[in-house]
């Protein structure tokens, strides 16, 4: 008995040493971990660029929502735009679509929509604080939020095709 | 997207715009937001926390830390505040609940098991040495000169077969104690 207190320390040490490396294994290192799925939107009270009225998350309860961070400094960001300007012409009936300007001036972004198309509410989130509190780790970042105000979930990558968004549509129009 | 952002940066326009972050804070506040700063790692980065990082993202990072400094929320709050949307991926030392025990006390857990490991080996030896060199009544009594070590015993005793010699392991000539008591025999 006595000489099996050796190997069964040695093999509980190796058998800790697996699992937290196999747990460590298991995840991409350059992704950044998400937690508010399935948690509430957190408000926010940002103006909107064409009107420059201050705009509230609460107003749109009620109604599924598409939150989209971008920039015009931003290359991904820009080659999705058209893909989000078809979705919203497709879906304006059923959902809201807005668009939070990250980490930009109001006068760069002012120009490119004039330039690319201005369909949806656009706001601008002078300190990008609204984005931190959504635990936006880089843009592009489309968000999608339950007519309850949940967040069902988030796309951290440019959406290159209309079916892309169509897919994630069917979770909050249900 | 490798296309777009080469592209971007051939035109120059990968890069966020300067602007002018939040207000410092008075001082001590200010301080306090850098030394909560060092402590959140920068979501775009390669482990550089968002008071080292000149990302845009780390600049909208370290604003929020000022805004809920500004609040007066103390340091549990706010790295709350930011464990709850990135996780303890975002906090640079990591806490010491749940599996993160292991990576605090597993190096102290090896340490004490190699120290173990260790000493069990040495008293092991030691234990060995001491029955190897206990006499036996043949030896101890045997008046004729012992073999040195690794040396065939040569003694009668050995020399006969008989079942009581003992092995040809000569006892060591410096060992005084044994040399007191072979003296005290031999008188």
């Amino acid at each position: 008995m006595k000489r099996l207190i050796g190997p069964a320390i040695a093999l509980a040490v190796i058998g800790l040493l697996v699992f937290v490396l196999a747990r460590a294994f298991g995840n991409d290192p350059h992704e950044v971990p998400f937690l508010l799925s399935g948690k509430p939107a957190p408000n926010f009270k940002i103006k909107r660029l064409d009107t420059d009225q201050e705009v509230t998350l609460d107003e749109f309860k009620g109604r599924p929502i598409v939150l989209n961070f971008w920039a015009t400094w931003c290359g991904p960001c820009k080659m999705e735009h058209p893909v989000l300007e078809y979705a919203w012409r497709k879906y304006e009936k059923d959902a809201v679509f807005l668009g939070i300007v990250f980490e930009d001036n109001e006068q760069n972004t002012k120009r490119f929509l004039e330039e690319n198309g201005w369909s949806f509410p656009q706001l601008f989130d002078p300190k990008s604080t609204v984005a931190v509190d959504y635990g936006v780790s880089g843009v592009p970042e489309t968000y999608f939020i339950t007519r309850e105000g949940i967040i069902q979930g988030k796309v951290a990558a440019p959406f290159s095709h209309p079916m892309q968004i169509d897919e994630r549509m069917k979770g909050i129009l249900k | 997207m490798t296309l777009a952002l080469v592209v971007s940066l051939i035109l120059g326009q990968g890069y966020a715009p300067q602007r002018q972050g939040l207000d410092p804070l008075e001082a001590e506040k200010e301080a306090r937001v850098m030394r909560l700063g060092k402590q959140l790692r920068c979501a775009v980065c390669q482990g550089v926390s968002i008071a080292d990082s000149p990302a845009s993202m780390a600049r909208a990072q370290l604003d929020k830390v000022r805004e809920l400094v500004a609040e007066g929320k103390s340091d549990d709050e706010i790295y709350a505040y930011f464990v709850e949307r990135y996780g303890e991926w975002v906090l640079l030392q990591p806490t010491g609940g749940g599996l993160n025990t292991v990576l605090w006390l597993g190096p102290v857990a090896l340490l004490v098991i190699g120290l173990v490991v260790i000493v069990a080996q040495s008293r092991r030896k030691a234990a060995a040495g001491a029955t190897q060199q206990t006499p036996t009544p043949a030896s101890g009594l045997d008046s004729a000169p012992a073999a040195p070590a690794g040396v065939p015993d040569a003694s009668p005793a050995a020399a006969a077969g008989a079942p009581d010699a003992t092995p040809a392991v000569a006892p060591p000539t410096d060992d005084a104690l044994l040399a007191q008591v072979r003296a005290d025999l031999e008188k």
